[in-house]
């Protein structure tokens, strides 16, 4: 016999029931035994991948329904099956950071009252992108219905797309202007949007005149709904097979394993221990117009992670010491904390057997109150805050790289994701219509180096494994310019033994249009936010945006005189300088300027990852293709990896091992010659620290996180030997 | 099967990589089988040998054969394998100036989309397929038109001279050409095609040049550049083998044109512009095949896999329906060609062995033997160990039994070199090392089939697997072990299973032509009356096109049936729905409603109502025609089940070794199974075209279709 029936209790008490559970017995929902998986294993695993296969093409069948080229062509979009207290057995494959997203926004309404005012019925679809109920940012909306049986709530259906237009101060999703929520677009706070199984009207209403390209959003809605009647339709066909009462015990006995199974593969994987790294992110909007004087314009954030590997296999992510939140769109809430930790650990470690929340359960993040991580002001604005989490959990995927190197898995180590700016767009189409968009072509960025071979090129992003760039011939359908190049950036994956992936770069034309804004997240400014490993280097970040406004590009295609299709290798003159007259604009930070028209030119990189091991151990043969194939340049091989190359008959490169060889030499020699012993540079370094002689961001950075949080004053007094609160003058 | 009296009039032949079966099919629905070696050099010379086989099998001559029957139907992997083992024409490649990177850029789901769920997930696993054609052969030249078919940028003209005469010096044998929206306008991949064959004549050169507006104008550039690619990588070859097929079968009496298979599944003439469309015909025929047994056994889901000597292919059928894959990637490209779903890897008895002496490591494939020169133990001087001669080593094939005796197997040689070349670098002995290649090949198999299954999100336990292809059953126990089938057949025409689903299908004609309709959601009746006119005069154009190319191949008119299609969406969408017209014509405004009703209906049924949008107004972006002609096809025999004994195909005892150790095998002819005859493990069931190998305490049970049911202990 079962435990426990399809529970009588009201489901805030039954969630509240179930926490208190996990808190006794340590297992989820107190589920100490998997006595369903022990009396028919078969049954249980075939109940699991029936699960799973309702998830996925539920998703296949959204993505058909979508307008969007960010869910039919890169697919950017996530299902999952929940328990009734909002704890996911099942999910698709996608963009997996939002499954316990989802789970969140779940418990938040039940937690909230909402069983009796507006009321869990069959039928009622409830929608929400308010990150501090449960989502990462704005653009992310998610959608969930309630799966009945008997009568009684016995689960939910959800589904996450990120919308390309969200309605904020400026078109598309990603609104890096945001500077308070107010400012970041169509916000939906745990609506019921619908009611037996369709839409409300006056919602699409709302959705139709308050976005700039509804279309994405509402039609996005509309798969999603129909992605999650889907599941429960086929959850519900199901139970009626099964039975109810295995159904509600099963789906807990599911997740405890897939908590079981995180903390398992975490035993095996990695050695317990205290881990520590960290990374920082640099942001520039000094004299950008648009930005309201709230806050420093120019800023650095310092993100020191530490990672605890408990010996039965928890793993704890503590953030003390980072920033406080700011007037800026980079804020990130909890929800989108767990998420960037999901979607890691699911990439890592998680993506075998039952995939489920019960991976979450298995962790533990410390997010300090007051700081980037956990605002304690929900007025804050989150919609880009990809740009620190990217960062963040790249950090994590190296302290997790550090451990699998330990215990021998070192096919597994991976340097891992980095930031990769998304283009947000708006204005006057092609067609002569409004229009905004976000072109998520950002989904194949280079990713980190591994410790056997290099990084993929233009194929990884942290967010999604499933990484595109989707064809041009969909986006430009979409938007009022042309590529006149896209092309892989050489030297834009971080130098190593094993070197990051590499990133691309995209050359537009503005054509038929009079009025297109363009609006850019950001790199990293000034500062790495990546890092590379085992002595890899980091990629390179603090891309600046480049356009010609007004320039002779027709006129010197009339001539047949050559244009511009990339931005080139010269740091100090760009192809662009080179080819094209007109006014040539470069910026730094995030691009935020007067609108375009037809006949400006614009280029936007992405990002490639850190490299794995000593540059001086890289391969000279494999250098010679990557010159060759425009990945690394001659300049590069040779200056960094100090390998050098002649040419074949055809004029292609080839490694001369014997130069190579002395080269390096030469290049260990003076390596020996620059070092010095840790003590001493730390004592040299203590002089400067004494001084607080920094440029004017990073006091200001150091003395924020030893205003907010004593423990990293006292770390860091006791690490230099210093005073920290009066060295930066805290009171 | 029972007695046959009439001559055939349909020859079905599928040429895989290593072995051309054929069968042979009367009006009646009797059948016969042949099997020769695949001979690529020339095809037409297997082609031959094979449909020989089958004539003597019926008791006929070539003559008699060829002179009676009014279908030919050829398919094969060839094309297929020439991808697989990159053994395809040197190539060039010319493309608007910018996008020169597509090339390793590849679309970046390239990395990872024919993965399992977990290594969708496992991102450390992802990572590109190597390109057909390297970056230092592909040439940019400056131009662009936009999705309008507007030239925004005019082409610079002497860049691709500049770009043909590098690619000319560099003596590649085709180029390629692919520009942004040629599909809308292919002024610019015209005029660059004409540079390039002046440029070729003025060289003297002997080189093909191929655009992507020809080969597949529809929309998404990087499907339409793999697409051209593949078409002058893997298919210039086949086209003229093809050519030589149709006139060795002229050559005995054939009068018609030679058929081949759409990988959509239905049969065209030879001349088919697009061969790449045909390009996994031979596995498509297996799918055909396998759809038509499940419904004759009353079986509707089933995953289908095929063996042969060079490569593995997986199609799934569920309830009763094939997937059709409008995108599909073809060895982990993507494609925009309208398929049969269908998954493969490079596994089959043809790989060759390596082991490296330095670090002990093991390599199968990705090359295979072929047929030319084969496997060590075919002595037509082959050298490099292959798969089938550590079956050959293993005695699970019968050297005296190989093509029915044709081909007679020297075991010592294949021994002795696989020890040399192998087994002594490993430093274990023969038969373990011989067996642990098959292992690896079996398990190589066994997770795809894994694999196949998961990124559907199918469970196996739901499903029969059905397997056939030369040496599907010789690996089938391995294969299949451990996933859980509710059923494992294979059949005594296994080896000549995917001829047998090419003479299940029709005669086929898809025309289709792209148009962009647009709909408002508030059209009135004029111009809803308009645009079914528009509509109207467009399927005329079609049915007569398609009806008249029928015609011309010999189908007579009342024959022809034909069905008009829309691909219609809501405006703003970015895939369609496939509607089969409720009409024949539109003439009127309410026949228009009726066909967006049908789409309604349609959309609703395959993405739920809820997910209509009527208000975004409705767009049809392609028209276009099915035309098809019934054709004769085989028939299985149901015959009562008889005794469990299978004394009456007992044919002797051979040493086999399987799992570590020698056994005394049972000997069977698989021909003389009969209906409820059980076969228990260790035990070779042997026919001339196939071998299958039952290990230890497993079992075959031969039911009233004759087919054969393979059971794990």
């Amino acid at each position: 016999m079962l435990d426990k029936p399809a529970s009588a209790l009201r489901i805030r008490e039954r969630l509240i029931e179930s926490e208190r559970l996990m808190d006794e017995t340590g297992c989820y929902d107190g589920i100490t035994e998997l006595k369903l998986r022990n009396q028919d294993p078969l049954k249980f695993e075939t109940l699991h991948t029936k699960l799973r296969a309702y998830c996925v093409s539920a998703r296949e069948m959204a993505r058909r329904i979508s307008a969007s080229p960010g869910v039919r062509e890169v697919g950017e979009m996530v299902v999952a099956i929940y328990t009734p207290e909002g704890d996911a057995i099942a999910l698709s494959n996608g963009i997996m950071v939002h499954v316990h997203t989802m789970s969140r926004f779940i418990k938040w309404m039940i937690r909230n009252g909402y069983e009796e005012n507006p009321q869990i019925r069959d039928g009622d679809i409830f929608a929400n992108n308010d990150a501090f109920i449960g989502t990462v940012q704005v653009p992310d909306v998610m959608d969930v219905v309630p799966i009945f049986h008997s009568g009684k709530l016995v689960g939910w259906a959800g589904a996450v797309c990120h919308e390309l237009e969200a309605g904020g101060i400026t078109p598309g999703g990603d609104v890096a202007l945001a500077q308070e929520r107010f400012t970041e677009g169509l916000f939906v706070c745990a609506e019921k949007v619908g009611e037996n199984d369709e839409l409300r009207r006056d919602y699409v209403i709302r959705c139709e005149r308050n976005l700039r390209m509804p279309i994405y959003w509402v039609l996005d809605e509309k798969a999603k709904v129909a992605s999650c009647i889907d599941m429960r339709e086929s959850v519900k066909a199901l139970i009626d097979e099964i039975g109810l009462d295995y159904w509600m015990q099963v789906s807990k006995e599911f997740i405890e394993e897939g908590r079981r199974a995180q903390l398992a593969r975490t035993r095996q994987l990695t050695v317990p221990g205290i881990y520590r790294g960290h990374t920082f992110y640099g942001h520039v909007t000094a004299g950008k117009p648009g930005y309201q004087p709230l806050g420093d314009p120019d800023w650095l954030y310092n993100m020191p992670i530490e990672m605890e590997i408990t010996t039965d296999g928890k793993i704890v992510i503590d953030f003390e010491g980072t920033q406080p939140w700011g007037y800026h769109s980079m804020n990130c809430t909890p929800a989108g904390m767990d998420g960037g930790m999901f979607v890691t650990l699911t990439q890592h470690m998680n993506f075998e057997g039952l995939v489920n929340d019960g991976a979450w359960m298995a962790t533990e993040l410390k997010l300090p109150a007051g700081t980037w991580t956990n605002p304690d002001n929900e007025m804050v604005a989150t919609a880009t805050s990809w740009a620190l989490l990217l960062p963040a959990f790249g950090v994590f995927q190296r302290l997790l790289s550090r451990s699998f190197i330990a215990r021998g898995f070192v096919e597994e180590a991976f340097v891992g994701q980095v930031n990769s700016p998304m283009i947000e767009m708006g204005g006057q189409s092609q067609y002569g219509t409004p229009f905004g968009m976000a072109h998520f072509e950002c989904a194949a960025a280079g990713s980190g180096a591994l410790a056997i071979k290099d990084g993929l090129d233009t194929a990884y992003v942290g967010w999604n494994p499933e990484s595109d760039m989707g064809n041009i011939e969909i986006w430009e359908q979409n938007m009022p310019m042309l590529y006149i190049g896209r092309s892989i950036v050489p030297n834009s994956g971080g130098a190593g033994k094993y070197r990051g992936g590499c990133s691309f770069l995209s050359t537009w034309l503005v054509s038929k249009t009079d009025h297109l804004r363009l609006v850019t997240s950001e790199h990293s400014s000034r500062v790495f936010d990546n890092g590379g490993l085992c002595g890899g280097y980091p990629a390179p970040t603090c891309q600046k945006h480049r356009a010609v406004r007004d320039s002779n590009i027709f006129e010197l295609a009339k001539k047949g005189a050559p244009l511009a299709h990339h931005t080139g290798t010269n740091p100090h003159r760009s192809e662009l300088e080179v080819r094209l007259e007109g006014e040539h604009v470069t910026l730094e930070g995030p691009y935020i300027t007067a609108p375009h028209k037809t006949g400006d030119v614009f280029t936007h990189s992405y990002n490639g990852g850190g490299g794995y091991g000593d540059v001086l151990e890289r391969d000279p043969a494999k250098t010679a293709w990557d010159v060759e194939n425009g990945f690394l340049t001659r300049e590069a091989a040779e200056g960094i990896f100090g390998i050098v190359l002649d040419e074949d008959a055809d004029g292609f490169p080839v490694s001369n091992l014997e130069a190579t060889k002395r080269h390096r030499a030469e290049m260990r020699a003076k390596r020996l010659a620059r070092a010095k012993p840790v003590s001493e540079w730390i004592s040299s370094e203590r002089e400067r620290v004494k001084a607080a002689d920094f440029a004017p961001e990073v006091k200001k950075m150091y003395a924020s996180a030893i205003k907010l949080s004593p423990r990293f004053a006292k770390n860091f007094s006791t690490f230099w030997d210093v005073d920290a609160r009066s060295t930066f003058g805290v009171e | 099967m029972d007695q046959i009296t009439t001559n055939p009039i349909v020859i079905g032949i599928d040429a895989g990589g290593t072995m051309t079966d054929t069968i042979l099919v009367d009006q009646d629905g009797h059948f016969k089988i042949g099997k020769s070696a695949t001979t690529p050099k020339n095809e037409a010379e297997g082609f031959l040998a094979s449909a020989e086989d089958a004539a003597d099998a019926w008791g006929i001559s070539l003559q008699d054969l060829f002179s009676g029957v009014n279908v030919v139907l050829y398919s094969g992997t060839g094309m297929l394998n020439t991808l697989l083992s990159r053994t395809g024409r040197k190539l060039g490649l010319i493309t608007t100036k910018g996008l020169e990177d597509m090339i390793l850029m590849g679309r970046g789901l390239q990395a990872w989309a024919d993965y399992s769920y977990a290594d969708r997930l496992h991102a450390v696993t992802h990572h590109h397929p190597d390109p057909l054609i390297p970056r230092r052969r592909t040439h940019g030249v400056t131009e662009r038109i936009d999705q309008f078919g507007d030239v925004i940028l005019p082409l610079y003209e002497h860049e691709a001279h500049a770009a043909a005469k590098k690619l000319i010096a560099d003596k590649v044998e085709a180029i390629c050409i692919m520009t942004v929206f040629s599909h809308v306008n292919p002024a610019h991949e015209k005029r660059i095609a004409e540079i390039c064959r002046e440029e070729i004549a003025a060289a003297g050169s002997d080189i093909l040049v191929y655009t992507s507006h020809e080969v597949r104008p529809v929309i998404r550039e990087q499907s339409r550049l793999n697409s051209v690619l593949i078409e002058a990588y893997a298919t210039s070859r086949g086209r003229r083998q093809l050519k030589g097929i149709e006139d060795v079968s002229k050559k005995y009496g054939f009068k018609y044109g030679v058929q081949t298979l759409l990988s959509f599944g239905g049969l065209t003439s030879i001349d088919h512009p697009r061969l790449h469309e045909t390009m996994i015909s031979g596995p498509i025929g297996g799918i055909l095949g396998a759809a038509y047994v499940g419904k004759l056994i009353g079986n509707d889901s089933l995953i289908c896999s095929d063996m042969g000597g060079t490569s593995f292919d997986m199609g799934v059928i569920t309830r009763g329906q094939t997937r059709i894959e409008n995108e599909p990637l073809m060895d982990r490209f993507k494609l925009n060609v309208p398929t049969l779903h269908l998954d493969t890897i490079g596994a089959g008895a043809g790989m060759i062995l390596k082991v490296d002496p330095l670090t002990k490591k093991v390599s199968l494939g990705p090359e295979s033997a072929g047929s030319d020169p084969g496997p060590i133990c075919f002595a037509k001087g082959g050298t490099e160990p292959t798969i089938a001669d550590c079956d050959a080593i293993l005695g699970r094939l019968n050297p005296h039994y190989f093509l029915g005796g044709k081909v007679v197997l020297q075991v010592e040689k294949a021994r002795n070199a696989f020890e040399e070349k192998c087994a002594r670098v490993l430093g274990v002995g023969v038969e373990e090392a011989a067996e642990g290649m098959i292992d690896m090949l079996e398990a190589d198999a066994n997770n795809a089939l894994r694999r196949v299954i998961s990124g559907q999100g199918i469970h196996p336990s739901e499903f029969t697997l059905l397997s056939y292809g030369g040496s599907g059953p010789l690996h089938l126990a391995g294969c299949s072990r451990g996933i859980g089938f509710k059923d494992i057949i294979t059949f005594q025409f296994a080896a000549a299973f995917s001829a047998f689903g090419c003479t299940t299908a029709d005669f086929m004609r898809r025309h289709s032509v792209s148009t962009q309709i647009d709909i408002g959601a508030r059209a009135s009746d004029d111009e809803l009356q308009a645009f079914g006119a528009k509509v109207t005069a467009v399927w005329n154009d079609l049915t007569r096109a398609a009806v008249d190319e029928m015609v011309a191949d010999g189908h007579a008119l009342p024959k022809i049936k034909t069905v008009p299609f829309l691909m219609m969406r809501y405006t703003g969408q970015l895939e369609d729905v496939e509607v089969m017209a409720p009409l024949s014509a539109i003439s009127s405004a309410d026949d228009m409603r009726k066909v967006i009703a049908e789409f309604e209906a349609v959309y609703a049924k395959v993405n739920h109502r809820v997910s209509r949008y009527g208000e975004a107004g409705f767009s049809i972006t392609e028209l276009g025609l099915i035309a098809t002609a019934d054709k004769v096809k085989p028939m299985l025999v149901k015959r009562p089940l008889g005794t469990s004994d299978p004394a009456s195909a007992h044919k002797g005892v051979r040493e086999a070794y399987v799992g570590g150790r020698w056994h005394k095998a049972n000997l069977y002819e698989m021909d003389l199974l009969q209906p409820g005859h059980e076969v228990i493990g260790p035990a070779i069931i042997e026919h001339p075209a196939t071998t299958l190998v039952v290990h230890p305490q497993d079992s075959v049970f031969v039911d009233e279709w004759t087919l054969l049911h393979y059971s794990h202990a």
